[in-house]
């Protein structure tokens, strides 16, 4: 039965378009429907996923996908009251972060026992990594993205770094020669999600770690970490970033950056799509994110999980299988701008030519995950006040993160 | 005609920081709203549009699929001021009109059902709601539920403003009617209830903004596409994306608002008239 | 409101039942009961039902996907007590009510005044003023975030437009520029509802008691100081116990705005909650603080009305 239900999904799927299968299936089945919550990344998410549902029940009539959309916003909250209210559904998007908490609590089904070697082969696996917990494959990497410096060519030739900045000190130099010039020069984020995120690329850089190599107690108050935010602060002081730092979040910095008012701004691959229809006339470069002592960049992914209650479980799988074929994955990283996360889409030539992207997929193998710990939420908002209160000056470095390590290590 | 002159010119006067504050977010809907995606993040910010273009409209329209979304927020708020009504109308007659024991606990319970902001009950709602069975599953994820949920917190608002006014219809009307033969009920519906219409009107609209503009309860209980209500689709525009497009956000909320403004104009008559009924004497 | 019911005492109204005569009393209270019961079961049911498990969340160890594993007594309500962000929102959960609620009111009762002035487009008048009911709170918040945006919003614009200030100011980047900004939108969201309970008391006012004031010569501001207010004052009490309810628990405001941050600067305690709650994944204490929430506005309440007994 196996055998079969994947020679109809890949037949169907590598035809593209809607295929009616060849021989009806012999075994009676029920129609069954599969409930899939989606996290919304852009206004294409929605519509994407609807025509894979769509694909999917015209090559399985008997199965049926129900997507629901929601933000990330609430996708937590929205998760939460599920699972309270024992509504779970079959399928989820969640952030890779949050996988540990899912699987402690016993509402994540390990995958292995569907996945088929080839299957397994499809993925790169340095994806498949932070989905795995304890050996066993929780969650498939259905986006996965990394970080990297955005620089304005205009700004920086001027400023004599034609090709982008290297480290942190061409950074500085750049910045205040920007500066002078009348525009903003280093992008800092200090607001909502991902705010710590912007400091660990100045942490890593110096060879700092978040966790310990146990996940027991935090590591980011270590001398790097210190070096890493009083950097990040003297640029503040100096005007070398926008200001009010803490107003500016990630999305806030990319419009700064896409109407040539920002020169510098670490983000992820998204930008460039944002940029060729916002901002066409843009003359921007990417180089890797500045290095301190290291190379370093943050890599995310992002996973689909499956509901220990699910009922429908084999075909909830069968539906992974499909969505993880070459097609669907093109489409989802054309649209979204994400990294591929299977070897088919890797060699795909749309993505294997593209001189931007390579620069992200060059950064893999220094690429830090987030760590796999329990309350990451927790220990990023510790974090993150820390790094608050120290951009408004309410404190010291050494002492902002000594605090956050206190109360984070509580949390561990 | 000069005084009430005079006294017009100042009564703007000292409303006008209020009426400027009031009207400076729809002045902001309008003008973002009209603006093509390129001038809406202009620096610095200007009020009118280079070029004026009414495409955020049916932009906005399809992401937020209005289509979908109106006809929802109108059953949900129909059915939300028909339940508050009919709970809130009985409760509202009896103690304006009735002498029992349980009166003062009546009313303490009633302030104390205000204190529980339904953004803190969220769990708790959505456990209650999975644990009622309906249709093919349970409450969750249907409008009844939140129907339930929006008349459920309706009730002490409704009821001490309802009996707030049933208080202030004299009892002679009533009582006229019972000395000529009348019986209760018949008397109730034929003298009190027509004088109870302008307040049962200003209920009703509150309790229909209420469910029109709610955000919370429907974020947690609506989850397919095409039950979620106005609110929830335009503040969507604008929640955890990663680019947001301000003039279709400005452009749903200004659909989202005309409506409710047009009915609260429209019932501005009944709110002052019921709100004046206590001064007949 | 003083109502005309008094003369009714003398006429008692025919009983419901006229046909069984020993019920009539028994059917009155009955009645009552009857009447009110539909509202009693509606509250229960959506109302304190879910309290009751959040009481039993803040008596738990819960996981972040609000799985109950085991009861824990007093541990969370110990933990929220020892969290200096708790009393941090404290004060300022005490800070917001006060001063919207206050503002409130102050700029409620001259609106009201004014608005029962009989004058040229009054209707228009009252009309706008009541505008802001109409926004839902959510998209209000969005609103207004929008507008105090540094780089795009209006009133920056309007601002440097003025020449009133050089550059950009950066209202949502600290504590001390966002926190009065979303007290501002609080009131500014507070005063439909004020101004028209206001209006209510005002309207219920006699007429006769102005005119004899005026003729034995009292200033306009003696007439209000002496006659309005003491006759609205039951109303401004009304307005004062339902807005510190609406206020104490008003979420969208600060949560679309600031988020309670930057660094917890801004939270009061229902944001606070929601974040224990949803962002960090900790329900159980989120349930406590919850639970603490109640206690306070309950607390204020019942004194509250106490002291206006004693006063009475």
């Amino acid at each position: 039965m196996g055998r079969q239900a994947t020679g109809f999904g890949r037949r169907a799927a590598l035809g593209g378009a809607a295929s009616l299968p060849l021989l009806r299936p012999t075994w009676a089945s029920a129609a069954e429907t599969v409930h899939f919550v989606v996290a919304e990344y852009s206004n294409a998410t929605g519509p994407y996923f609807q025509q894979m549902a769509d694909e999917f029940h015209k090559a399985n009539p008997d199965i049926e996908v129900n997507i629901d959309v929601v933000n990330w916003n609430s996708l937590l909250q929205t998760l939460q009251t599920d699972i309270s209210g024992g509504t779970t559904p079959d399928l989820s998007i969640i952030g890779t972060r949050w996988l540990l908490d899912f699987v402690k609590d016993g509402v994540a089904e390990p995958l292995d026992s569907f996945m088929t070697p080839q299957f397994r082969n499809r993925f790169v696996p340095i994806f498949l990594q932070p989905g795995s917990i304890g050996g066993k494959v929780y969650g498939l990497p259905i986006a996965a993205s990394a970080r990297a410096m955005f620089y304005n060519k205009e700004m920086l030739t001027k400023a004599g770094f034609p090709n982008g900045p290297a480290t942190w000190n061409d950074v500085v130099a750049a910045a205040k020669k920007v500066k002078a010039a009348g525009a903003y020069g280093f992008g800092l984020q200090g607001k909502e999600i991902e705010t710590d995120v912007y400091w660990y690329y100045a942490l890593w850089s110096y060879g700092g770690e978040l966790v310990n190599k146990q996940g027991k107690a935090v590591a980011f108050d270590s001398p790097a970490g210190v070096k890493a935010l009083t950097l990040y602060k003297m640029m503040i002081d100096q005007g070398l970033t926008e200001t009010a730092v803490t107003s500016y979040n990630r999305e806030d910095l990319q419009n700064l950056f896409k109407q040539g008012r920002l020169s510098m701004v670490i983000t992820a691959p998204f930008l460039i799509g944002q940029i060729a229809k916002e901002s066409p006339n843009l003359q921007y470069g990417i180089v890797p994110v500045p290095k301190g002592t290291t190379e370093s960049t943050y890599a995310v992914t992002d996973s689909i999980v499956m509901f220990k209650n699910s009922k429908v479980k084999k075909s909830a799988f069968k539906f992974l299988d499909f969505i993880f074929t070459k097609e669907p994955r093109v489409l989802f990283n054309k649209n979204e701008g994400f990294l591929p996360t299977t070897k088919a889409v890797a060699e795909d030539p749309y993505f294997a030519n593209d001189p931007r992207l390579k620069v992200f997929v060059d950064l893999m193998p220094r690429a830090h995950f987030a760590p796999v710990i329990v309350g990451w939420e927790d220990v990023a908002k510790d974090v993150i006040d820390a790094l608050q209160s120290v951009y408004l000056g309410h404190a010291q470095p050494a002492a902002a993160l000594k605090r956050a390590s206190q109360q984070a290590d509580q949390v561990l | 005609m000069k005084r009430k002159l005079l006294r017009s010119l100042l009564s703007w006067a000292v409303l006008s920081p209020l009426i400027v504050l009031v009207l400076f977010p729809f002045a902001v809907m309008i003008s973002t709203a009209l603006k093509p995606e390129t001038e809406v993040m202009s620096y610095p910010p200007r009020w009118l549009p280079r070029h004026w273009s009414f495409a955020s409209f049916p932009a906005m329209w399809e992401q937020a699929h209005f289509s979908t979304a109106i006809p929802s927020s109108l059953i949900i708020c129909f059915g939300s001021v028909l339940l508050t009504l009919c709970v809130a109308i009985p409760a509202a007659y009896a103690l304006a009109r009735l002498q029992f024991r349980l009166k003062p606990f009546y009313r303490l319970f009633l302030l104390v059902t205000q204190m529980l902001a339904p953004v803190l009950l969220i769990l708790g709602l959505f456990r209650m709601a999975a644990a009622v069975p309906f249709g093919d599953g349970s409450l969750v994820n249907t409008r009844l539920g939140v129907i339930l949920i929006y008349g459920a917190f309706q009730i002490a608002f409704s009821v001490w403003m309802l009996s707030a006014y049933f208080a202030a219809i004299p009892r002679d009307i009533e009582e006229a009617a019972w000395i000529d033969g009348c019986g209760r009920i018949r008397a109730i519906w034929h003298m009190f209830l027509p004088l109870a219409v302008p307040a049962i009107a200003v209920c009703a609209s509150v309790a229909f903004v209420y469910g029109w503009n709610e955000y919370v309860v429907a974020l947690t209980m609506l989850r397919s596409q095409d039950k979620q209500t106005v609110t929830l689709q335009a503040v969507n525009l604008v929640a955890g994306r990663y680019s947001v497009e301000w003039n279709q956000v400005m452009a749903a909320t200004l659909v989202a608002t005309l409506p409710v403004a047009v009915v609260f104009a429209a019932l501005q008559r009944f709110m002052v008239r019921g709100l004046t009924l206590g001064a007949v004497k | 409101m003083v109502s005309a019911g008094r003369a009714s005492e003398q006429v008692r109204p025919p009983a419901l039942l006229d046909a069984w005569p020993s019920f009539r009393l028994l059917a009155r209270q009955n009645l009552a009961l009857l009447l009110i019961l539909p509202s009693l079961l509606l509250a229960v049911a959506i109302i304190l039902y879910p309290f009751f498990v959040i009481v039993r969340l803040s008596l738990s160890n819960v996981s972040p996907f609000g799985q109950l594993r085991g009861f824990v007594g007093w541990a969370n309500y110990a933990g929220v007590l020892a969290d200096p962000v708790f009393y941090g929102s404290l004060v300022r959960t005490l800070i917001w009510t006060a001063t919207v609620v206050g503002g409130t009111v102050l700029i409620s009762v001259p609106v009201a005044l004014v608005l029962q002035q009989d004058f040229y487009g009054r209707g228009i008048a009252r009309t706008i003023v009541m505008l802001p009911w109409a926004l839902s709170l959510a998209m209000a918040a969005i609103l207004w975030e929008w507008s105090f945006n540094a780089d795009y919003g209006m009133i920056n614009g309007i601002l440097q437009g003025l020449r009133l200030i050089s550059g950009p100011i950066h209202w949502m980047a600290r504590a001390d520029t966002a926190f009065p900004v979303e007290i501002g939108v609080g009131i500014l969201v507070s005063i439909p509802f004020t101004a028209t309970i206001f209006q209510g008391g005002l309207s219920s006012m006699p007429t006769d008691i102005y005119e004899a004031a005026r003729i034995d010569g009292a200033s306009a501001w003696q007439q209000f100081r002496y006659l309005t207010l003491p006759l609205l004052k039951p109303f401004i009490e009304i307005a004062m116990v339902l807005n510190v309810i609406y206020v104490f628990n008003s979420f969208p405001i600060i949560w679309v705005m600031t988020q309670g941050g930057p660094d917890n600067a801004t939270h009061i305690l229902v944001t606070y909650a929601y974040q224990l709650a949803f962002s960090l994944g900790r329900p159980g204490p989120a349930a406590a603080v919850s639970v603490l929430m109640l206690a306070i506005v309950l607390t204020f309440t019942v004194v509250y009305m106490r002291l206006q007994r004693e006063e009475a």
